[in-house]
């Protein structure tokens, strides 16, 4: 190709040094969530370096499993242009009143279908969230706002509000399966339970889905351009019903995950975490306007988060500090993506 | 219907219509329209704002069903289609707006309605991604854009518009349709982009797709040849060659009247009283050391490329972006242009060259868009707005301005392009400005339109008013103005009297070159 048929080569390479960074950071928004992921660490391993243990990482990808299910739910809805801040309802929902139902009238029935009833049973009640944005015409944040406390009303009122701590055996042995297993220098058993596994899995099955088929960049486009996406044949409230289904899916599995990690259900958990979700997947580089996000860097996203909200407790840093920590992270965050579309767009 | 079904072959016409009609609620917005698209050939659908041009357009790319009627591709009868049926029979639509998916990279918006259309709509398979590439690759070559992979890779909102328009086209290309509309593709094309386009285009015949052109741009239409369908009150008026059909001849088809040809500016000022005054100013980034004068009455034009610093000086004396250094005086005193309120205050109206996003309320009536820059003196002694007079002050500007609208308090975007660009305008002439900036005020407007448009203008300026026109539409220019002043790259490279000049001149001195020059080649400069 010689370069007079190149023509907009200087459309597609950028000037300068900086501006190189910024465009690659831009096509890889990633790097932010792990350059404060980096930062947090060296800073808390300088204070007290008994941070740097095999224990404190497990801790941080164990207390990841459930907000990581989330988030990877809420990416896929902000990619397609939409909002969710029902998914903690619907995890309480299932968890509790799945969990019932096994102990109750089932308790012979094993973890896989459970984890598959969990699964349906979120992705029904994503569905609606879905088919209510499409038939109301009404922004998902409205909608879901309003099927929050629609599913946490109903298990309150109808299901139950107490708090039940003998789960079902095989939910109980499945929180107690462990994947690794380590002695620490003082001599303590280090474990990282199995469930981390499922984390894995929906990870690599959101990825997939996202960039490998064409649900997925359907869902970018919907998120990018809802009526040209139209335009070019793409079903839009099919992408609308499947994003909240697969939020809900996901909600349902971190719901009974929640039971199997704590070995108790109450109905009242979960609740008032959704921000805290939001959060890391824009920290991690989603946009809140749709069209964009990876789930690199949702996951790196999620795990800043859990640095900075569970860990800092081990080193001392009392829990007022992480608060604003967080806080300081999302405006820069915020700071940090609106620069880079500035400087992108120039 | 008795046709359904009929194998036709090949040779026979790639799309026909037949007595197609579409209603919206009472509007009768298609009247029987039937034509024929054969291959290989060039087609311009010519007509005002609300012709039915872009209802035809929809109901062919499957966007919106038709009333009654038929539609054949290929001789079988396709009546009813949708999006994907469309794009599965071989018709690609370029929007005005381009269609493309911003956060998408430029491969998966050429290379991914392919597997799309295959599926016929299904979302549940796996994606083939080295076949996007691929698909993209052949395509983007056709129309002489980069084929490495960081440009496959680009996304799409970081490329420019022109080299957006041609990756709309390359995904024309690689669908291989049969016919490809283009809906005023040149728009926000500088004239050496459009003779890119043009090149392109060509190329596309070559491989046996017909194209129909959507526009209002006549001599753009001759250069590139073909049919030209005329279409006035959702009816299909005239067919002709549009390289023989004149102006003043295709502008009677489309409206049903005579429309003036040459110059609106028929009394030009000679030495008029001062009114605006701008000395050094400039604006970091943008221009630098102008130096302009407005007389009272006075028409001055302001023309450039797109990256001369025009649109950045139309901004700053509108108040949206103030200069960093020289002074602005309004007769005599000095003005403060920090801030849209304060130009409006001074005396300035700004019209604004997208009146969709920036000039509009679409959803309000036409007498609230009218009103909005008036209210002040609309209220009452309580400070109420009186709504009688609001009304009433809007109904005279209707009639003023000859705005075509069921009534003052019908939403502004049930009106036509045209008709909304003169709500616009009505609003800041009732604001009785000294000085009316009009920022590209006939863009998008179809010739009727524009007409009314031009007259309006001269009206005020024979009133007295002080006006600058910023455009790139340079016929607009010559025909209104009193004196031409050219931008170029931020400074003022020369002010022309308007009487007598020509295009061409005009041009040479925009661009630095004349306007044959660089065209036959088919690369783009981009201006990213």
């Amino acid at each position: 190709m010689t370069s007079v048929q190149n023509p907009p080569s200087d459309a597609v390479a950028p000037r300068g040094g900086l501006r190189n960074l910024w465009v690659w950071s831009a096509r890889h928004p990633a790097i932010f969530p792990f350059a404060l992921i980096v930062l947090t660490c060296v800073v808390i391993g300088t204070i007290n370096p008994d941070f740097w243990q095999l224990a404190n990482l497990f801790d941080i990808l164990r207390a990841s499993v459930v907000r990581g299910l989330f988030a990877l739910g809420v990416l896929v809805v902000l990619a397609s242009g939409g909002l969710d801040v029902s998914f903690t309802a619907i995890a309480a929902f299932v968890m509790y009143t799945l969990t019932l139902f096994v102990v109750n009238a089932a308790p012979w029935l094993g973890m896989a279908p459970i984890l598959v009833i969990a699964a349906v049973a979120g992705a029904l009640l994503g569905s609606v969230n879905g088919l209510l944005v499409n038939v109301l015409r009404a922004p998902a944040l409205i909608v879901t706002i309003g099927t929050q406390y629609a599913f946490r009303g109903f298990l309150l009122t109808f299901i139950g509000t107490a708090l039940f701590m003998n789960i079902p055996a095989s939910m109980d042995a499945f929180g107690r399966l462990t994947l690794v297993k380590v002695i620490s220098d003082q001599g303590l058993a280090v474990e990282l339970p199995a469930y981390f596994l499922v984390l894995v899995a929906a990870a690599l099955v959101t990825w997939w889905m996202l960039n490998r088929t064409l649900i997925g960049r359907a869902i970018y486009a919907v998120g990018g351009k809802p009526d040209v996406a139209a335009r070019l044949g793409y079903r839009v409230e099919r992408v609308r019903v499947f994003v909240f289904a697969y939020a809900g899916l996901l909600a349902g599995l971190a719901g009974v995950l929640h039971v199997t990690a704590n070995r108790l259900a109450n109905p009242f958990d979960l609740a008032g975490t959704e921000l805290a979700v939001i959060a890391a997947v824009v920290l991690g580089g989603a946009r809140i306007t749709g069209g964009s996000g990876t789930v690199l860097g949702t996951m790196l996203g999620v795990i800043l988060i859990t640095l900075v909200s569970s860990v800092l407790i081990l080193v001392g840093i009392p829990s007022s500090w992480q608060t604003a920590i967080l806080g300081g992270f999302i405006l820069i965050a915020g700071l940090f993506f609106a620069q880079l579309d500035r400087i992108v767009e120039s | 219907m008795l046709d359904t079904q009929q194998t036709i072959p090949a040779e026979g016409p790639f799309l026909e219509t037949r007595d197609l009609h579409k209603h919206f609620g009472g509007v009768h917005a298609l009247k029987g329209v039937s034509l024929r698209i054969e291959r290989a050939k060039f087609y311009h659908l010519l007509g005002e704002n609300g012709c039915g041009k872009s209802t035809l357009i929809k109901i062919i790319s499957g966007a919106q069903p038709e009333s009654s009627g038929q539609l054949l591709i290929n001789g079988r009868d396709r009546t009813g289609l949708d999006p994907i049926a469309a794009l599965d029979a071989g018709i690609e639509t370029v929007y005005q707006d381009l269609s493309l998916l911003p956060n998408l990279s430029v491969a998966e918006n050429v290379g991914l309605s392919e597997q799309l259309v295959e599926g016929n709509g299904r979302l549940f398979r796996r994606l083939d991604l080295s076949r996007v590439a691929e698909t993209a690759k052949r395509a983007l070559e056709v129309v002489g854009l980069p084929t490495d992979r960081a440009f496959l890779n680009r996304q799409v909102e970081t490329l420019p518009i022109a080299i957006r328009q041609l990756v709309a086209i390359a995904r024309a290309v690689a669908s291989e349709a049969g016919l490809v509309i283009m809906d005023e593709p040149t728009t926000s094309l500088t004239k050496r982009e459009v003779a890119n386009l043009i090149a392109v285009v060509r190329r596309l015949q070559t491989q046996g797709a017909a194209v129909l052109f959507v526009t209002h741009k006549l001599d753009e239409a001759r250069e590139i040849g073909g049919t030209g369908l005329v279409m006035r009150d959702g009816e299909l008026v005239q067919e002709c060659d549009v390289t023989n059909a004149s102006n003043a001849e295709i502008g009677f088809w489309m409206t049903g009247r005579e429309l003036k040809q040459g110059r609106y500016r028929t009394v030009p000022m000679t030495s008029p009283a001062p009114l605006l005054e701008a000395k050094g100013l400039g604006r970091s980034g943008a221009y630098d050391g102008v130096d302009l004068s407005v007389g009272k009455g006075e028409i001055l034009g302001i023309t450039g490329l797109a990256d001369s610093g025009r649109n950045e000086l139309a901004l700053t004396l509108a108040g949206l972006a103030p200069a960093d250094r020289g002074s602005v005086t309004l007769e005599g005193r000095a003005l403060d242009l920090s801030a849209p309120f304060a130009a409006i205050a001074a005396g300035i109206a700004y019209v604004p060259e997208d009146r969709l996003t920036e000039g509009l309320f679409l959803e309000k009536p036409i007498s609230e868009n009218i009103t909005m820059a008036i209210l002040d003196r609309l209220r009452s002694r309580l400070g109420l707005i009186n709504h009688n007079l609001a009304r009433k002050a809007a109904q005279t500007t209707l009639e003023d301005l000859h705005i075509v609208a069921p009534d003052v308090d019908a939403p502004v975007q049930s009106l036509s392009g045209g008709n909304q660009q003169r709500v616009l305008i009505g609003r800041w002439l009732a604001t009785e400005p000294k000085l009316l900036v009009l920022h590209g005020p006939t863009v998008g407007v179809d010739v009727g339109s524009k007409d009314t448009i031009f007259r309006i203008i001269q009206a005020q300026a024979d009133a007295g008013m002080g006006v600058l026109i910023v455009s790139d539409d340079l016929p607009e220019l010559l025909q209104n103005c009193d004196r031409i002043a050219v931008l170029r790259d931020g400074r003022i490279h020369r002010i022309f009297d308007a009487e007598g000049l020509t295009e061409d001149t005009l041009y040479t001195a925009m661009a630095g070159h004349g306007i044959d020059d660089g065209t036959t080649a088919t690369q783009t400069d981009s201006e990213g």
